[in-house]
């Protein structure tokens, strides 16, 4: 990689919670709202009424949502205001984070698993 | 966990109705009938102090602003449960998203919703095999 420390600024951005630098889009052109490493992002849009928010709050991924085309979407929350975000999985996307949050209801079922007979 | 099995039949509900006239506690005017499967839901369901999505295909309506049951929206767009999420208590919860504006809120699960419902919704994410295979084997 030959860009400058200028390019580099504008192409980048520091993840607040975990430090890392990451580039601002993907590989394949992807804009990123969230840290590919730690998977948080920042609370700077309000999506209730729209345009930005002040809230600015640490958003913590909590849950996969999956679309109709099998993509899979990140749902943050917000630990300040409790606003909820859904955004697409990046290909980069730490794998094991996503792995343990798609599987970590199943390890604790409201209802013994048995319950369910032949499904 | 026995779940009930709640009578299907139109006749059978427009008779519950009449319990409307005889409650006292005022709490009927509440029950609703679910934009999703049409049936008819009580609101007092055990395990949640405010019931706000059908027991039995999960579906709400968009009626809240900002908190649970503050009732300030005027969207009353059909609420879809989307994925669920477990809090750090162990207790699972529901993120459903509004089909008319996209909002997303985020729900206790009652203790007679359906459990097949819960668990296919909770299945999701890994059932498309090759998308989950894909992210094993990249771990
Ligand atoms: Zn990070
Ligand atoms: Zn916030
Ligand atoms: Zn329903
Ligand atoms: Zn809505």
């Amino acid at each position: 990689m030959s860009t400058t420390s200028n390019t580099l600024k504008i192409h980048t951005f520091t993840c607040a919670w975990c430090g890392l630098t990451a580039t601002k889009s993907t590989s394949d052109g992807a804009l990123r709202n969230h840290c590919p490493s730690c998977l948080h992002s920042q609370h700077v849009a309000d999506h209730v009424e729209g345009g930005p928010s002040e809230c600015e709050g640490r958003m913590s991924p909590i849950a996969i949502a999956v679309l109709r085309t099998g993509d899979w979407m990140l749902i943050h929350r917000c630990v300040r205001c409790d606003e909820l975000t859904s955004n697409p999985v990046c290909g980069d996307d730490n794998q094991l984070i996503l792995m343990r949050m798609a599987v970590r209801p199943l390890a604790q079922p409201p209802f013994p698993l048995e319950a369910l007979g032949s499904l | 966990m026995p779940r009930r099995t709640r009578p299907r039949t139109q006749d059978q509900r427009r008779q519950r109705h009449k319990d409307v006239l005889h409650d006292r506690g005022g709490h009927r005017a509440n029950d609703f009938r679910c934009v999703g499967c049409r049936l008819d839901v009580s609101v007092d369901a055990p395990g949640t102090a405010h019931r706000n999505h059908c027991p039995q295909c999960l579906a709400s309506l968009h009626v809240d602003r900002r908190i649970p049951g503050d009732r300030a929206s005027e969207c009353r767009g059909r609420m879809e449960a989307l994925a669920v999420f477990t809090r750090p208590d162990g207790e699972w919860m529901i993120v459903h998203q509004c089909l008319s504006c996209t909002e997303l809120s985020s729900n206790r699960i009652a203790g007679d919703d359906n459990a097949i419902a819960l668990m296919r919704l909770a299945l999701r994410p890994l059932q498309d095999t090759d998308r989950a295979s894909r992210t094993l084997i990249n771990l």
